[in-house]
């Protein structure tokens, strides 16, 4: 019979090695790619480190540029999807009662497609020949088609809040259905309203859930780049576009690298900052 | 004998494992003792020409080989690849892009006595593999590059820097590529493109920089830019005339100029990667790559030119005439060879891309 240690070694080793090797390894390949000089012949050959690269990621007003526009559309788009994720919460927790699996299974429907299909979808939705412009034509509203609706940075927020919603949804949703229903009762009981009660028993008790989602739409949302690509024309680019330019147009593998690290410890260091002022607890234990 | 330590034998052990999943990887896929009937062969290419209708010569010929393609996203994306360490046999990188290879040794010289299809190629485009007197490189698809433009939107383009006019601002799309931007920019200007200096990068940067107020979006794949033009949100388009003839086939009024500044010309290859255990197979691919079967598909399907000129002489779709210019005798006077890059083009052009796709 396996003992207490074995048995956690069996169960704790494959995940290990395989974070070990498939994202502890890249990860520190990555940082030693972006401390090369060039690409050509020598893209391994790590016996010079140079810090070239981040002089130019560093010295470049355009890269840093498109970092903090990256960083403020992926604050956007994680206030507005948490934000519009939190009635759908809501709604799933205390109004859809019995039908809540039906509904949740619903809201993961779109997810049975793939991602790419889905951000293409709206390009026929806002394209010149598409649905909106198509029905506002028919409609007289307008002569000729809308430009301003696809192609731009706009289009990429909006894109990345439909994108992002149902997944902001799912914290929310768990952290709800722990709020304990007899609370609710108390505080009826103790003559608050409706609002009150929302206000000092669910909203508090949810908003670890809300600020667990905002930050798993905030984080991949900096480094996004696909999006861009397909929606967002050539001014609605973010800086994960110059990471992939790097790595497959202009093969320089270690000036992307060290982009990618760059934004990396910027992330890092927001959300550790954030973290610290909203302090997480606190609302935890109110 | 003494018995070896416990630790030692774990050393042993570890470095015996070690050997025999090196020697496993090494060995390969396939190896280089099968006979030429099988065996396996990887091509790393771009994506379209993994069909097997880009290789039906030699599927036909060799149905139990295994061939596996490995998909490059650009030219910069294969030779990142092939750098650092791809294990590929065949890759297909584009002009403008091959001396890279030919520095770092990545690529094998080919004998082309072992090519029974080799006669077929016209010595020009023989010439365009060649790397110091050497035959490193198969040429086998080409096209021109030039302004794709909506005859309903505009009336005439005569010149390339149509992609610069702000009567189409919004409607412009630019192909997603630095040195792309540097060779329209040194036409326009009537500039070397193989010596630009440090001042005329940073007015092309400039004048793109410049440029981005009118360009819709810049495309990186064919299909992008067709989806574009049809719809009627591009007008005019830095395009391949594979994008041209698929839009004069969906029936959209389409034209291909002829700027008084010159088309732009390039070649696709294809090349051996140095030490490939399969070499003989690398070989039969190659020579069947410029079978009749296989370059008739290129034509027909993507209206590319072939490196078979067999096959452009018994072209006679209309469409495709056009889209070759095969009737305007004059038309290669018209047209400029992509040269070949240097490491140093290669960075300063790409990150003054980067830059102007990076700045406001």
């Amino acid at each position: 019979m396996l003992g207490r240690r074995s048995t956690f070694w069996l169960l704790s080793v494959p995940p290990l090695l395989w974070l070990l090797v498939f994202f502890a390894a890249p990860l520190l390949l990555m940082g030693a790619i972006s401390l090369s000089g060039d690409v050509s012949g020598a893209l391994f050959n790590l016996s010079n480190p140079t810090v070239d690269q981040y002089r130019i990621v560093l010295g470049e007003a355009g890269y840093l540029r498109l970092l903090g526009i990256s960083v403020l559309m992926a604050l956007g788009v994680g206030l507005i999807a948490t934000a519009l994720a939190f009635p759908i919460a809501y709604f799933l927790t205390f109004r859809a009662g019995r039908r809540a699996g039906f509904y949740l299974v619903l809201l993961l429907v779109p997810f049975w497609t793939s991602y790419l299909l889905r951000v293409m979808a709206w390009k026929l939705m806002l394209g010149s020949e598409g649905v909106v412009n198509s029905f506002l034509e028919w409609a007289r509203v307008i002569q000729s088609p809308l430009e301003f609706l696809l192609y731009n940075r706009g289009t990429v927020v909006i894109t990345l809040i439909y994108v992002w919603i149902p997944f902001a949804v799912l914290p929310i949703y768990a952290a709800m259905t722990r709020i304990d229903r007899p609370l609710l009762e108390a505080a009826a009981d103790l003559g608050a309203g409706p609002w009150a009660r929302f206000g000092r028993v669910t909203m508090p008790l949810a908003l670890p859930g809300a600020i667990a989602a905002f930050f798993m739409v905030f984080i991949p949302t900096v480094g996004e780049y696909v999006t861009p690509l397909l929606v967002g024309g050539s001014s609605g680019s973010m800086y994960g576009n110059l990471v992939q330019d790097f790595f497959t147009k202009a093969a320089n593998w270690p000036l992307g690298a060290a982009l990618a690290i760059v934004m990396l410890v910027l992330t890092l260091v927001l959300v550790a900052v954030a973290v610290r002022l909203i302090d997480v607890r606190r609302f935890a234990t109110l | 004998m003494v018995r070896s330590s416990r630790p030692a034998r774990v050393v042993s052990a570890i470095s015996i494992t070690v050997a025999l999943i090196l020697s496993a990887c090494s060995a390969g896929p396939g190896g280089s003792t099968a006979p030429s009937g099988t065996g396996s062969l990887t091509v790393l290419d771009w994506a379209g020409y993994d069909a097997p209708d880009f290789w039906i010569d030699f599927q036909k010929a060799y149905p139990k080989v295994k061939v596996g393609f490995e998909i490059g996203a650009s030219d910069a994306d294969i030779y990142g690849k092939m750098s650092s360490g791809d294990q590929a046999d065949i890759f297909h990188p584009y002009t403008g892009w091959l001396q890279f290879y030919v520095d770092q040794g990545l690529v094998e010289p080919i004998d082309t006595s072992k090519l029974k299809n080799w006669s077929m190629v016209p010595d020009s485009f023989k010439k365009i593999g060649q790397i110091g007197g050497k035959q490193y490189f198969i040429p086998w698809d080409w096209g021109f590059t030039s302004i794709l433009y909506r005859t309903d939107k505009i009336k005439s383009v005569d010149s390339w820097s149509a992609l610069f006019n702000p009567a189409y601002k919004g409607h412009i799309s630019m192909w997603d590529d630095g040195p792309g931007a540097v060779t329209v920019s040194s036409y326009i200007h009537g500039w070397d493109e193989t010596k630009i200096t440090a001042d005329q990068l940073a007015q092309i940067k400039t004048e793109w920089t410049a440029q981005k107020a009118l360009n819709l979006f810049y495309w990186s794949g064919e299909p992008e830019l067709v989806q574009g033009m049809q719809t009627g949100d591009v007008w005019a388009a830095y395009a391949w005339q594979g994008a041209y003839a698929t839009l004069l086939t969906k029936g959209v009024p389409v034209a291909y100029a002829t700027p008084k500044e010159g088309r732009n010309s390039w070649v696709g290859v294809y090349g051996i990667r140095k030490g490939t255990p399969n070499l003989d197979l690398a070989y039969k691919f190659l020579d069947a790559k410029l079978g009749v079967a296989t370059g008739n598909n290129v034509v027909t399907q993507f209206y590319y030119g072939s490196a078979n000129s067999k096959v452009m002489s018994s072209i006679t779709d209309a469409t495709l005439k056009q889209a070759f210019s095969i009737d305007d005798p004059a038309i290669l006077q018209h047209t400029n060879f992509t040269p070949n890059l240097t490491d140093a083009q290669r960075k300063a052009w790409g990150a003054m891309w980067t830059e102007v796709k990076a700045g406001s």
